[in-house]
């Protein structure tokens, strides 16, 4: 025999090939019946069922071959389940081994006999358990910690009456770190699952002994302490700044997941410490460790740069001075560098902008259309952000037009009609060029961006009848984004140059009124009409009423401060990297509707946010979770806006009585997207009779931007139209007069236009 | 904070033959139909966009009963699906951990290798995790519990000797030091510390430096007798912005004296790792400049390279590459150093330069390329440039050793220090 062959465990024999093993198993010959349970194992392996040979396995197990004996645990963890009866067999020899002289042996044979998941076992279990747990090896001791969590998963009565959750919260005092950070482990597991929540208090003792075993034990060690230190609250800001200064060398560890635990504990306890000093040096000691963690595999940048993302919202002066480390390399996995970009405009400010910008420009010449669009989307933001920035943002935009790259002077379109609202009649000087480019536009979007710079500036645009004109040549066929705009604009149009268009307006009311299907259209019409021929006054209010400046970087990429803080307090858990609670993905439906119930008392907004999470991700996410969080970011209402009551909102279904505004906000938000559904009678009835529309109207439509895209920090698809709206709830509160624009030499003439409009009809 | 199950499986390029390699629960069993459904979502996101490849697939998704994280290493994918709330961080340095463990004791990991040593994969995969607890992770730990598969193991294992070896000793947790066993003997003692550096940097055209780091490793290899409790000094310290240490090094020493003090594990260990930020000013080692004329059915190019901050060390191992946009049908080019080639399915130029040395010729490639369809957005596209290379006894950052301290034993060691700087993500725009 070839010394050398390799066994061929894989290979495929004829079809009695159990029953050959069976004889091997019951060889004379030790290395035979070794390769046979190596064999089985294999079979095991690729999925085939050799359970039949379960007693001639274990017979096996009695044996001084360590690897012998580890083969054969392996079998029984994998196949007791499934033969709970011949399990007794083996617990004989399990017994015995817990009595072994080697440790290693005994540590083994506990940490199996708890593996196996059967009732049977358990009546034997708890004699060598308790002899483990007082073993004079802290290698013993160590395993034996985790075996009492094992069984608590099981049975926690059995492990409550037999003393074993007292011996491990003892186990808490050890000498030996190793066996305090096993038990931590243990008992914040069970501490999960247990009724009372009295398993594993952190309390001061507990946090010294935890604190004093954290520099000692080996990196997994140190995550469970450290996590389990985060649910410690300090009395006073002396007792935490004493726990930071011994969490900080933690900071310097290789295992990104000890750094980021860390940090957790060190974010958690910073709200507690009073000394700005201390605070300051300790931010500062922060930042090269998240830095470093973008050296690391994908996954983990992933990770680091999601909770960075959350630390730079609740401390902005973190990382100050490292945006450089955030630029994308082109071969950067794009889940990585959407994040990054992120982090980039978050790290935005006066010293840094040039370069940012540059970069940004640099990344609009990219291949992934996703990522050049959400760099665009980047320029906006920093215009929007940096006042004193928005000139040089504009040049690049105007510099990325000119390369007629379609879908890049698309998303420009789009993001300098956000600078427009934010910098109104500061940048009137580029439409021309703006215009140029008309007719290669075909997203809704950016022709619906378009269409409302025409209107909103139709005074100063001399052909703006023209260009309106040249869009409603196509009126019937474009989407809904777009006829609602349009109809808006010609509005403005005619509000505006009454002379030029009353032709104009009135086409399109007709066949807005007449010819247009989709509810929100027509009905929009219809309130326009109503509005024009029974108070032309009260139109002009409405429709050219001042629009409500967006955001400098408003509730569409910030979190509830709610939330904000229950991630904080989650940093470096999945919840910290879809920014939403737990409760919001985890497929356990008694979790989550627990959670929910318990979010409906704390925060009806955060409440709202997974509510409608749940509803716009379900179909999807599984496919692109990715895309489903930012949705979820959109769904931030902000702070100021009150909640409401209801948190039902299923996007596009239909709810024309609509009894509560919110609701109807959004069904017509998702609409102007999405096209179907007919929130507007309800939206409406919001209108009618409620002052507080104008509030929700920067916030609460940021729900219907398109999933994939990146946000800029204004409402997007609402425009001045939606603020214009706003602007319609406003009078109706009672102060209708008093916020006439005051124009009264030209309302004289508008007005014996409207009555003329009035008797056509 | 507990990991379930985990699930190796093959993942070839190609959107067929995914097969389940390894199967591991630690806790309960999951259903192998998890993976089937993982599989869909990768097929389908790879089918959003051609150029999306397996890298690019998230490596959290979620499905309506699991969070399946996993991660994506030499062709293989490691699924750990998750019922509740984890700490991903910590997963993914475990799954991380598994083709790191697998590669230390086969040299090297794909599907055949671990299906020739499945049983020393499964005794692993038992010691690193108990019930969703990684356990021992420790490379010299493992070693001592789950024997490496070596000539020598496997004529005991064949001639049905025992192997009993490892069931006398004790493992390394149970030492005072948990990384050092006692009771270690060489004839001749030595140490050896390579300080291999890497250079993260994005250089604009003009040869600036957009952003620009050097990630550092110190690693160790010692084979010293007994309890040595060394002291490691550096001439610069004060260089490094950002560090982290093996287990092993006194952390307070080196906030205090900035000296790594540390009783050394046996055998290779990373002793060290560290960053240092590069001032966007910084002369780096290597220049590359390229000039692309893009016209509107292809483009003129070509591409210098010279050296610039070697300290007269010779560059070694160049390589660069171009990936060309993917409407590139045909490439002519010639260069004076090296070879060059066009792979016309992944649309990549690749120049293999390899040794660059002081005050000779600077190697130029130049050339052009057409595309097939002539569009705007073939026109209009970036193009970056990966550069590979390394350059022995040099060191970017400038860190130097000073001396090594042994205390606690008597023997004077062999003592050896190397640096070397690479290129890590190095890449340069046109």
């Amino acid at each position: 025999m070839d010394v050398f062959s390799k066994p061929k465990f894989f290979a495929t024999s004829s079809k009695g090939e159990n029953a050959e093993l069976l004889a091997e198993l019951n060889s004379e010959y030790r290395d035979r019946r070794k390769d046979a349970v190596k064999r089985v194992i294999a079979n095991m392996t690729v999925g085939k069922d050799v359970s039949g040979l379960f007693p001639q396995v274990v017979k096996n197990m009695q044996t001084e071959d360590l690897e012998m004996k580890k083969l054969v645990y392996l079998y029984l963890m994998n196949y007791a389940k499934s033969n709970p009866d011949l399990v007794i067999l083996a617990v004989n020899t399990f017994v015995k081994d817990t009595d072994h002289v080697n440790p290693l042996i005994r540590a083994l044979a506990i940490r199996t006999m708890g593996c196996i998941r059967v009732d049977k076992i358990l009546d034997h279990l708890s004699e060598p358990l308790r002899k483990c747990l007082n073993d004079d090896n802290p290698y013993v001791r160590k395993t034996a910690a985790l075996c009492v969590a094992k069984l608590w998963d099981l049975d926690q009565e059995r492990a409550i009456d037999n003393g074993f959750v007292t011996t491990l919260q003892d186990l808490i005092s050890d000498s030996t770190p190793m066996v305090v950070a096993n038990a931590v482990i243990a008992l914040a597991e069970m501490q999960e699952s247990s009724v009372n929540k009295d398993v594993f208090v952190v309390n001061v003792a507990v946090m010294n002994k935890m604190l004093a075993a954290l520099n000692e034990c080996n990196e997994w060690g140190q995550i469970a302490i450290l996590t389990s230190l985060a649910e410690y609250r300090p009395l006073d800001s002396k007792e935490a700044e004493s726990v930071c200064e011994r969490v900080i060398p933690r900071l310097q560890h290789a295992n990104g997941s000890v750094v980021l635990s860390a940090i957790r504990v060190l974010m958690i306890f910073l709200r507690y410490i009073r000394n700005d000093e201390f605070t300051k040096g300790l931010i500062k000691k922060m930042s090269p460790p998240l830095v470093s963690l973008l050296a690391s595999a994908p996954e983990v940048q992933y990770v680091a740069l999601r909770n960075i993302n959350l630390i730079l919202q609740k401390r902005p002066d973190i990382l100050q001075n490292d945006v450089r480390v955030f630029f994308c390399k082109y071969n950067d996995p794009p889940y990585v560098k959407r994040e990054k970009l992120e982090i980039i405009i978050r790290l935005c400010n006066d010293n840094n902008v040039d370069q940012i910008l540059s970069e940004l420009k640099e990344y609009a010449s990219e291949v992934d259309v996703d990522f050049v669009r959400r760099a665009i989307r980047a320029i906006g933001r920093c215009a929007i952000i940096i006042d004193e920035a928005s000139e040089r943002c504009v040049n690049v935009l105007l510099d990325l037009i000119n390369t007629k790259i379609n879908y890049v002077v698309q998303e420009a379109i789009i993001v300098i009609k956000d600078i427009f609202r934010k910098y109104p009649q500061r940048y009137e000087a580029i439409i021309p060029t703006l215009c140029q480019n008309l007719d290669s536009l075909d997203e809704p979007e950016a022709k619906g961006s378009l269409i409302w710079i025409v209107g909103e500036y139709a005074e100063r645009i001399e052909n703006a009848d023209e260009l309106i004109e040249n869009f409603l040549e196509t009126f019937l066929e474009e989407n809904s984004q777009v006829q609602l705009q349009l109809l808006t604009a010609t509005v403005k149009l005619f509000l505006k140059k009454p002379s030029q268009s009353q032709e104009i307006v009135h086409r399109v009311l007709q066949t807005a009124t007449q010819e247009i299907d989709n509810p929100d259209t027509r009905d929009r019409a219809y309130v326009y009409w109503r509005l024009l021929s029974t108070d032309p006054q009260a139109a002009k209010a409405v429709v050219l009423s001042e629009k409500p400046p967006i955001s400098v970087d408003s509730s569409a990429n910030n979190l509830s401060p709610a939330l904000m803080d229950e991630l904080i307090n989650n940093i470096s858990t999945l919840a910290s990297v879809y920014h939403k609670p737990a409760s919001a993905f985890m497929g356990n439906k008694a979790f989550s509707a627990d959670a929910v119930r318990k979010a409906a008392v704390a925060d009806a907004r955060d409440e709202e946010q997974i509510i409608g999470e749940e509803a716009v991700a379900s179909p999807t996410a599984p496919v692109a979770p990715k895309n489903a969080l930012i949705d979820l970011l959109d769904l931030d209402f902000g702070s100021s806006e009150p909640a409401p009551a209801t948190p039902v909102m299923s996007p596009p279904t239909s709810n024309k009585s609509g009894p509560n505004y919110s609701g109807d906000l959004f069904d017509m938000s998702s609409d102007m997207s999405s096209g179907g559904g007919s929130g507007v009678f309800g939206g409406m009835g919001g209108m009618g009779g409620m002052g507080g529309v104008g509030g929700m109207s920067g916030m609460g439509f940021q729900q219907n931007q398109n999933q994939n895209q990146s946000q800029t920090s204004t409402s997007r698809d609402a425009f001045g139209d939606l603020a214009g709206f706003g602007g319609f709830g406003q009078p109706a509160a009672g102060a209708a007069p008093s916020q006439q624009p005051p124009k009264p030499a030209s309302s004289n003439t508008q007005s014996s236009t409207v009555n003329d409009l009035l008797d056509l009809f | 904070m507990t990991l379930f199950s985990l699930f190796t499986n093959t993942h070839s390029d190609l959107f067929s033959d995914r097969k389940v390699i390894i199967e591991k629960h630690w806790h309960e069993l999951i259903p192998r139909r998890v993976v089937d459904f993982f599989n869909d979502q990768v097929s389908r996101a790879m089918a959003d966009g051609e150029d999306v490849t397996r890298e690019d697939v998230l490596p959290i998704i979620s499905s309506p009963k699991y969070q399946l994280i996993n991660v994506y290493r030499d062709g293989l994918t490691y699924l750990s699906p998750v019922t509740k709330e984890v700490d991903p961080m910590m997963v993914f340095e475990f799954l991380h951990r598994i083709p790191d463990i697998m590669q230390e004791y086969f040299g090297q990991v794909s599907e055949t290798v671990i299906k020739e040593n499945f049983v020393t994969v499964y005794q692993l995969l038992e010691e690193m995790m108990d019930d969703g607890f990684p356990l021992t992770t420790e490379p010299n730990a493992l070693k001592e519990i789950v024997p490496a598969p070596n000539i020598l193991n496997k004529v005991i294992t064949t001639m049905g000797a025992t192997t009993s070896v490892s069931t006398r000793k004790m493992p390394h947790g149970m030492s005072n030091l948990p990384w050092r066993k006692a009771g270690v003997k060489y004839t001749s003692n030595e140490i050896f510390f390579d300080i291999v550096e890497e250079i993260d940097a994005i250089v604009d055209s003009t040869g600036k430096a957009v952003s620009c780091e050097a990630h550092g490793a110190i690693q160790t290899n010692s084979r010293l007798s007994g309890m040595p409790d060394l002291t490691l000094s550096f001439v610069n310290p004060r260089l490094v912005d950002d560090c982290s240490f093996h287990q092993s090094v006194r952390f307070n020493k080196w906030e205090s004296d900035k000296v790594l003090s540390f009783v050394p594990p046996d055998g290779h260990f990373r002793l060290m790792s560290y960053r240092v930020n590069l001032p966007s000013q910084q002369n780096l080692p290597i220049q590359v400049k390229p000039s692309i004329n893009i016209g509107a059915n292809g483009a003129k190019f070509d591409i210098t390279v010279s050296l610039r901050n070697t300290d007269g060390k010779p560059v070694e191992n160049t390589v660069l590459t171009l990936p060309l946009h993917k409407s590139t049908t045909t490439l002519t080019a010639h260069c004076n150093v090296g070879q060059y080639m066009f792979d016309p399915v992944g649309k990549v130029l690749r120049w293999d330069i390899g040794k660059i040395v002081p005050r000779e010729r600077a190697p130029v490639l130049s050339g052009s390329f057409g595309f097939g369809s002539s569009s705007e957005a073939a026109g209009n596209a970036g193009y970056n440039i990966g550069v590979e290379f390394l350059i022995n006894s040099h060191s970017l950052s400038g860190l130097k050793v000073d001396v090594l301290k042994l205390f606690n034993e008597s023997y004077k060691p062999y003592k050896g220090v190397r640096t070397m700087t690479k290129a890590g993500r190095y890449q340069v725009r046109a």
